[in-house]
């Protein structure tokens, strides 16, 4: 592949939904949120179990048994924030994205500030096992103290 | 986002051959689980890039939905590899690249790796429908070249940026010159427009 070719791709996916029969856009979104909703239960359990095992990723990250601790807690992180947000668990998620910020940065060669990683895993952890209760039980404070934890230890963040 | 349909019309994705790959065993869950109320019947489920470019290699596929995380690899790589894999026609399939935690860059990286969408989770469904029926409508033509391999990044036809030249072959100069054919007649015009029977 030396020089640059533009050309036209036939549109298959379109083709295929433009044969009769299907649903109507909103039938389907309708379903598809019926069946994610079915799903909410085990996820929300696989939340706690994410938790803990983050809990367990910065343990041996301090302790120096696993190089590479802050991508098992980003990975970890992440995928808390997509799982949380698909559920309107706010709090939860806005605390995980928080904590990828941290453990992206720390992995990226800032200095490393272990009690920021604790406070929000501990937080986390708390959220997750808290679920739908989350609000009613004073996530705001959570997440205000968060707040403060990530823009002192990435202030240009 | 103007879309090409209304909630009331109809978009059959029963026969639609896709593939989901997250890293993240619930995550693939919810996208299963968000196709089957699509309509879709048994997608491709992949937590590895290894899974995934086995899957490339079995079956022509229709849309590829890929996580930015998968087990083995992340979703850019794997992006990149599809579209120089030279699996025809499963290269030039169309891709909605999920991404979490994002910074404007990795919207760049995913951009640039070839996808065909990137989508911010949390995915609603009515935002992955959206993106879908966008695809649905996409007419953006493919390219390949030493450094970029997928669809056009440019979505939107404005013409090349003001006071430069365009690259593409059919790009026009914006100064209109003298014409060089005499205008065209009444007849002539009513010609280009295809007769329709009215019932």
């Amino acid at each position: 592949m030396s020089t640059a070719r533009i050309f036209t791709v036939e549109n298959q996916l379109a083709k295929l939904a433009d044969r009769p029969g299907g649903k109507t856009v909103a039938e389907h979104v309708r379903a598809a949120e019926i069946r994610v909703q079915g799903v909410r239960d085990v996820t929300l359990a696989s939340l706690v179990e994410k938790a803990e095992a983050m809990a367990a990723a910065v343990s041996a990250g301090k302790n120096g048994s696993d190089p590479k601790a802050f991508d098992t807690i980003y990975d970890i992180s992440n995928a808390i924030f997509g799982l949380a947000g698909t559920f309107g668990l706010k709090g939860l998620a806005e605390a995980a994205f928080s904590l990828c910020d941290l453990a992206d940065s720390f992995r990226g060669g800032e200095s490393v500030n272990w009690p920021s990683i604790d406070v929000h895993v501990d937080g986390i952890r708390l959220l997750a096992s808290l679920g739908d209760k989350a609000e009613a039980a004073g996530a705001d404070t959570i997440l205000e103290g968060l707040r403060r934890v990530r823009a002192r230890v990435l202030p240009n963040g | 986002m103007s879309l090409p349909y209304t909630k009331t019309e109809r978009v059959n994705l029963s026969t639609a051959e896709v593939m989901l790959a997250c890293g993240d065993p619930e995550g693939l869950n919810i996208l299963a689980e968000m196709f089957a109320g699509f309509g879709v019947h048994t997608p491709r489920r992949c937590l590895t890039g290894a899974e995934a470019r086995t899957s490339i290699n079995e079956r022509i596929l229709n849309l590829i939905v890929v996580d930015s995380a998968l087990q083995d690899q992340t979703g850019y790589d794997f992006i990149h590899w599809l579209r120089r894999c030279d699996v025809a026609p499963n290269c030039y399939a169309p891709v909605i690249l999920l991404t979490g935690h994002t910074k404007p860059s990795q919207i760049f990286k995913g951009r640039d790796a070839g996808a065909s969408f990137v989508v911010r989770k949390p995915v609603a469904p009515m935002v992955m429908m959206q993106r879908i029926l966008w695809l649905l409508n996409d007419q953006r033509k493919f390219v390949t070249s030493p450094g970029y391999c997928g669809p056009d990044r440019r979505v939107k036809a404005l013409g090349p940026p003001v006071g430069m030249k365009g690259r593409r072959h059919d790009d026009l100069s914006a100064e209109v010159g003298a014409a060089s054919t005499p205008n065209l007649g009444q007849d002539e015009i009513d010609a280009l427009f295809k007769p329709k029977a009215v019932i």
